[in-house]
């Protein structure tokens, strides 16, 4: 479903350009969780970055169901990205204007995919029924992160990119958004790219991957 | 578990709309200050044109009303023309038509109403294509026309009172006529004025006319339509609309950049759920127009509301300086409404356009990049500072060839103002930024002082919009005060010098003589100042081209010597007085400016008969307040050269013991009793006339000061709207200094400070603009637009207002966000460490 | 005579009573009833023209206030010495606004009056034709003449200076005459004196003009020789020939459903006049009413009814936008006339106010196409 190819990306700096990845080979199969895991400044996020479209490699071709990114211009990639694709950041990112149920549903709409079922579903499993109509600063860092991942879930994608989403959480928090994540993959069918540096984290998913110098090595949670 | 909830299907781009607007939701304070700034520069602005708009309705309708645009016949002596005079001439051929032109105080008007103008016409014979000449086709119309009761057609503004009125015919309203104008047939006008027959004909320009002495043509061309006398005027409205126009539109600026940048988190995000950037360009375009559209709708009905208030004031005014009939009820075609949401559109599109910009290249993946905007600041601050200096360069450069040649031109001047203006506004930033450098090098020791110097260089990016607004304002309330001030002062020493005698009487014309003869006997009266009045025309070298020239005829009598003003050194003035007895003449300062005209250069005049006369020109005088040029002479001399009727009489009382007021009764008492009490209540008290004068004068400077005023308010707010909006930036920024130590009540004491000091800094920039504004008002706007020529005063007095109004706006401006600050619970400010 | 150019009168007329504003806005069959330029509106109130009225002169050659309308009709055909046709027209319409006491001029005011004056002058070239009209209201000054006015004796009527009347010191009733007007490219100075004596139309001067019996007072002076100066463009012709003079006043002209009239004046060849009209829808059951005098050499004046004359519309021309029969054929059978009557050319459209046709004609044998005279043709409501 997702497949990277030789891919390449530098930075530039005053003493030449800086490879934060170089020659990338993956493959993500429908349904298939992948932790990917490095040290700060690894290049994580920047491949997150280049699977979601928000970026484009200097070199190589990253393919989402057979379709060649680099084939796509802003506003398809942008069309793939609200579609198909479900973000979950650290910062978590939500809307600070509007209310709960509003940002839940907000890529839905977005992507025209808004399903009443599947949202008063999600209400419910993220724990955050009858807090419809709260703001995000009246919720509390873990229900603001269940928000995000139900908000990426919500319009049902193929393929979930979650950048650190338990780095601002607490412990046991993060173990109950872990695993509220992982259930709701699972029913909806849905694969999953998680960048962490926790191995706690990663320990569940399907396939573990390590970033090192720009380089993908296979690793051990 | 909630209920079934309804899919919505809005489409990316109402759901991204929908998204941004809930912003506003969250911030209506900033929604407030977007709007408020749009309403007050919409406002501002288009209540100048609303006024602008109906000053031209009432000129376009005053001169379809044939008068400016036909010839008129009258007698010279000013009697009304008999009816037979008028039917001899037709019978030989001439196409005058009768009019009968009076004015009619309503019955059942108020005390102190203005008369209204009413007109006596005969459409049969009235020439041209006014819609009021022939009503041809329209049979019946003119049956009741000339039939008793007849007809009276009305302006919309009286019709209603005209209407209430016994004593007139039936009212059809006429929207085509100017204001407080009645018009009907000749008959009844001549009846309800109490006339003996019309006071003058009116024949078209090109019709050849052959008149007997007793009468005299008056060219329409001397008649100088309303509209091109008062252009100047508006232009100068027009000028003040646009400033403020400006002013309100920093507002904008300053709210949106704000609504933006609190956004940005939010666009991103936004861009990472897959909203293509062109969508997100789309949504936001459409929420500008969204804004633009309320702002404008509320900025145009605010504008009409003020020009509602202020339209008395301005029609007042161009009664006084042009003597223009403005209808005082607003009169608004289609495309003033168009064109007022076009203007307002625009001004947010140029504040928006740089924003949408913005957010087209935004990067997704930036999330802190407002430190690289910020460093980019500099570069801006550095542009500014040359695009302003270049500016300033040009200012001065117009300045000092408008010096230089003397030559007024209107343009030019105002180019000259506006280039001043934007120049020294883009370079305060700079000013502001070397200002605080400077004093953060003198006061280095102090911390607070370190810190709050370079606190204020970091808020320079938000402060810099508001100031400029203040800095305009300054200058501008400056320059028009100074103008308006030496205006005054030089305003009342003319009538000082021209109202010499303490009555003026003006007699009917078979009077004049023997009462002329009579007072001179009397023993309260030292001397008798005769005057009249008579029209020429000025005919260049080539007598190519004619002008029409006013001739004022006076007695130079010793008094008036010692206080006619004259542009000529003292040594000079006894003999051009001689000159002037010599044949020669004096011009005044609108003659010889329009014309080039010195002293020593000679005048061709031809006269009411078509007689030509070549004068000499021996002095210049200022003629404040007077739109036309004219040319002074003995009045002996004018009364047998150019057939002047007789005019008025003023009387010097002769120093004598007891009150003058009881000398003055004791006079006019016996003038009633030897010529009538008519002749005696036509006298008019030089005090009452002077006080009659200063009045009109305050009025006709009543709007500018307005619009000054609120220039000033609309920059308060502008400031205000800033504080309140880095309210939240700032206390985090304070935070940190409050837990170092430094009491609330210091933290408000150094931003009060801060932000007077940055006034002040602004205000001293804006002292010499402000001087630089009246001197081109004074010396060349004023010329070029009205004619005549004021010396420049400067008031210390006013210097130290503009600084104070400066610091009084800051502080006002400071004093809610310092409040609010004052009263924070120290909670609030502990939450800033918790939320970082 | 044909003059009812008078019509335009009826301009004036139209002024009256109901006036065109409201016949523009009223039903069509309202329209017929009024009839052209509101000319057919009800009377009542004026004094009305009956058969048995007796003219008097010189008083009748004045105004006749207490009728609607009345006008002096001036044409005359004129030849430069080259032989070119020239024409000219000179008329003076009066009008009442209102019936005679309905409304009298307020004391106070010399502008009141329920009178009203018109005047159209105009000249026709061998190829062109100008028009200009003039309007006074009837008022007396104290001292003098008014603007408008006409004077029985001596004659004068005038509309500001353009006069018809008799010469300075003279007064001889009709008979000598000096006539002059002056418009935009135009301007005429004219003497006028009669060969022959003054001729009276219809029934001792009533002359009817529908077959439902209504009319008007009808006089007129064929006879005159006419001799001046005409300038056009400001070029001067020494012009001479014969002119015409109607007097007519009447307070309802037209009877219900009348369109418009078409009215010849002809001097022929041996001194003989035909004065002849023809009313359209005046006659019985709608038809047209025709009416004429044939006028002897020495003034011997027949009337003609419609059996008498035969008035044939030859050939159409467009004319000012409208089909305007400009060629005619004129009979008299009982004196053997048979002629064709047609335009010296068609642009001699009256662009004035109330708009008309009125113009120079000359007269041909029908059988052979030798000259047989000149003449007046008017022809209204097309």
């Amino acid at each position: 479903m997702l497949q990277l190819t030789d891919v390449a990306k530098s930075y530039p700096t005053p003493q030449g350009p800086l490879f934060v990845l170089d020659g990338i080979d993956l493959h993500l199969a429908p349904g298939e969780s992948l932790a990917l895991m490095g040290e700060s400044g690894s290049g994580k996020s920047t491949l997150l970055h280049l699977a979601a479209g928000l970026d484009v490699p200097d070199r190589g071709e990253i393919h989402f169901h057979e379709r060649a990114l680099s084939a796509l211009d802003e506003p398809a990639r942008a069309d793939l990205r609200r579609r198909h694709l479900g973000l979950v950041f650290q910062q978590f990112h939500l809307v600070p204007s509007l209310a709960v149920i509003d940002n839940l549903t907000l890529q839905a709409r977005l992507a025209d995919r808004e399903d009443p079922d599947w949202t008063d579903h999600l209400l419910e499993r993220l724990g955050l029924t009858g807090l419809e109509q709260r703001y995000p600063e009246q919720l509390s860092g873990g229900q603001q992160q269940r928000l995000a991942i139900g908000r990426a879930l919500a319009p049902r994608p193929d393929l979930l990119l979650a950048d650190e989403p338990t780095g601002n959480l607490d412990e046991a928090a993060a173990d109950r958004v872990l695993a509220l994540l992982h259930e709701l993959i699972h029913e909806s069918r849905c694969a999953l790219l998680m960048v962490t540096h926790s191995a706690r984290v990663a320990a569940p998913l399907d396939r573990c991957l390590r970033l090192h110098y720009g380089r993908l090595e296979p690793g051990e949670p | 578990m909630s209920g079934r909830r309804p899919a919505r299907r809005a489409g990316v781009v109402g759901v991204t709309l929908a998204t941004l607007l809930s912003h506003y939701r969250r911030h209506p304070g900033q929604l407030a200050m977007l709007l408020l700034g749009l309403w007050v520069a919409g406002a501002l602005w288009s209540s100048v044109q609303a006024i602008n708009a109906t000053a031209r309705d009432s000129y376009a309708r005053a001169e379809a009303l044939f008068e400016t645009r036909l010839d008129r016949i009258e007698r010279r002596d000013g009697t009304p023309l008999s009816p037979a005079t008028y039917a001899a001439l037709r019978r030989d051929g001439m196409a005058v038509s009768p009019l009968v032109a009076g004015e009619l105080t309503l019955a059942g008007s108020a005390a102190g109403e203005a008369p209204l103008r009413l007109l006596g016409i005969d459409p049969l014979t009235l020439p041209g294509t006014s819609p009021l000449a022939r009503r041809t086709g329209d049979a019946a119309s003119l049956r009741d026309w000339l039939l008793p009761p007849h007809r009276l057609r009305a302006a919309p503004d009286v019709a209603d009172a005209a209407r209430r009125d016994p004593r007139l015919p039936p009212v059809e309203v006429d929207p085509g006529l100017p204001p407080a104008t009645l018009v009907t047939d000749i008959g009844v006008a001549q009846r309800l004025l109490g006339l003996a027959g019309p006071t003058r004909l009116v024949i078209a320009p090109e019709a050849p006319a052959e008149l007997p002495d007793a009468l005299m043509r008056i060219p329409a061309r001397q008649l100088a339509s309303p509209g091109q006398l008062a252009d100047s005027f508006h232009l100068n409205l027009t000028a003040m609309g646009l400033l403020a126009l400006v002013v309100g539109l920093f507002i904008v600026h300053a709210a949106l950049g704000l609504a933006l940048e609190q956004r940005l988190g939010l666009l991103r995000t936004l861009r990472a759920l897959g909203v293509p950037g062109r969508t997100l360009v789309v949504a936001l375009g459409l929420e500008l127009l969204t804004l633009g559209l309320v702002g404008a709708g509320l900025g145009i009905l605010g504008g009409v509301l003020l020009a509602r208030l202020l339209l008395p004031d301005v029609a007042a005014s161009l009664a006084s300086l042009y003597d223009s009939h403005v209808g005082t009820r607003l009169a608004l075609p289609w495309h003033f409404w168009l064109g007022g949401v076009a203007i307002i559109l625009g001004g947010l599109a140029s504040a928006g356009a740089g924003l949408l910009w913005r957010v087209a290249r935004l990067d997704v993946l930036a999330l802190g990049h407002a430190q690289a905007w910020r460093a980019r600041l500099g570069g801006l601050l550095r542009r500014q500072a040359w695009a302003g200096g270049a500016l300033i360069m040009l200012a001065a450069g117009l300045g000092g060839w408008l010096w230089l040649t003397g030559d007024r031109q209107l343009v030019a001047g105002f180019v000259m103002v506006t280039a001043a203006l934007l120049g020294v506004t883009l370079w305060l930033p700079a000013w502001l930024a070397g200002s605080w450098r400077l004093a953060a090098r003198l006061g280095r020791r102090r911390a607070l002082w370190a810190w709050a110097l370079a606190d204020l260089q970091l808020q320079l990016p938000r402060l810099q919009l508001p100031m400029m607004a203040l800095l305009l304002a300054l200058a501008t309330n400056l320059g028009v005060s100074s103008m308006v001030g030496g205006f005054r002062l030089t305003f009342l020493d003319w009538l000082d010098q021209r109202l010499l005698a303490d009555l003026y009487l003006h007699p009917e014309a078979e009077r004049h003589d023997a009462l002329q003869a009579w007072l001179a006997d009397q023993p309260e009266v030292a001397t008798l100042l005769p005057a009249r009045h008579a029209e020429a025309t000025l005919l260049d070298a080539a007598a190519q081209s004619a002008a029409p020239v006013a001739l004022f005829g006076i007695r130079p009598a010793a008094v008036l010597r010692a206080h006619w003003p004259l542009r000529l050194p003292a040594a000079e003035r006894d003999a051009a007085w001689q000159a002037l007895a010599a044949g020669e003449v004096f011009v005044n300062e609108q003659l010889a400016n329009r014309y080039r005209r010195r002293p020593g250069d000679t005048l061709t005049l031809r006269g009411a008969d078509g007689r030509r006369h070549r004068l000499s020109i021996a002095a210049i005088y200022p003629d404040y307040g007077n739109p036309r040029p004219e040319v002074v002479m003995p009045v002996a001399r004018l009364t047998r050269v150019f057939a002047a009727p007789p005019g008025s009489l003023g009387v010097v009382l002769r120093d004598a013991p007891g009150s003058r007021r009881q000398r003055l009764d004791a006079l006019v008492t016996r003038l009633a009793a030897r010529f009538g009490p008519a002749t005696a209540e036509s006298a008019i008290d030089q005090q009452a006339l002077k006080a009659d004068a200063t009045r009109v004068f305050e009025r006709t400077f009543a709007i500018t000061r307005a619009l000054d005023a609120l220039t000033l308010g609309v920059a308060a707010l502008a400031l205000l709207t800033t504080l309140l909006a880095q309210a939240g930036t700032r206390r985090a920024q304070l935070a940190p200094l409050w837990a170092l130590g430094v009491s609330r009540r210091r933290l408000v004491g150094v931003q009060c400070l801060q932000l007077t000091g940055t006034a002040l800094g602004t205000a001293l920039l804006a002292l010499p603009l402000g001087l630089a504004l009246a001197w081109a008002l004074v010396a060349v706007i004023n010329v070029a637009a009205f004619g005549w020529r004021l010396p420049l005063h400067l008031f210390p007095l006013q210097l130290l207002v503009t600084l104070g109004l400066a610091v009084l706006v800051a502080g006002l401006a400071a004093l809610l966000p310092a409040w609010r600050l004052w009263r924070m619970p120290p909670r609030q400010l502990l939450q800033e460490f918790a939320a970082t | 005579m044909k003059h009812l150019k008078t019509l335009l009168a009826g301009v004036l007329v139209a002024l009256l009573a109901v006036g065109l504003w409201r016949g523009w806005h009223s039903t069509p069959e309202q329209d017929t009833a009024r009839g052209y330029a509101g000319l057919g509106s009800a009377a009542e109130g004026y004094a009305e023209a009956r058969p048995g009225d007796r003219l008097v002169f010189p008083a009748d050659h004045g105004a006749h206030p207490d009728y609607r309308i009345e006008w002096w009709y001036l044409t005359a055909n004129l030849e430069d010495a080259a032989g070119r046709p020239f024409g000219i027209q000179w008329t003076l319409f009066r009008q009442a606004l209102a019936p005679p006491g309905a409304t009298e001029a307020a004391p106070d005011s010399p502008w009141t009056s329920r009178q009203l004056w018109m005047a159209h002058a105009a000249v026709s070239t061998p190829d062109g034709h100008r028009a200009a009209e003039r309007f006074a209201r009837d008022m007396t000054p104290a001292e003098g003449p008014g603007p408008a006015g006409v004077r029985a004796a001596p004659f004068a009527a005038w509309l500001d200076d353009w006069r018809l009347a008799a010469p300075d010191g003279t007064d001889s009733g009709l008979d000598a005459l000096t006539v002059r007007a002056a418009g935009d490219g135009f301007a005429y100075r004219l003497t006028l004196a009669a060969h022959g004596p003054r001729v009276i139309h219809g029934d001792h001067g009533f002359s009817r003009k529908s077959a439902d019996g209504q009319g008007s007072i009808y006089y007129s002076q064929p006879f005159y020789r006419i001799a001046g100066t005409l300038t056009v463009d400001g070029e001067e012709h020494a012009v001479s020939g014969r002119a015409w003079l109607d007097r007519e006043w009447s307070s309802q002209l037209l009877g219900p459903g009348q369109s418009g009239w078409d009215w010849f004046s002809l001097h022929l060849a041996g001194g003989a006049k035909l004065m002849a009209f023809r009313l359209r829808g005046a006659g019985r059951s709608g038809g047209d009413y025709l009416s004429g005098s044939w006028i002897a050499a020495d003034g011997t004046v027949t009337p003609l009814d419609g059996d008498a004359l035969r008035l044939t519309p030859l050939t159409r021309q467009t004319v000012a936008g409208r089909e305007l029969p400009t060629a005619w054929r004129v009979q008299v059978p009982a004196q053997a006339l048979d002629v064709r009557v047609a335009a010296v050319h068609p642009d001699q459209w009256m662009a004035t106010t109330f708009a008309y046709w009125e113009g120079m004609v000359r007269v041909t044998d029908t059988q052979d196409g030798t000259p047989r005279g000149v003449g007046y043709l008017e022809m209204t409501g097309y």
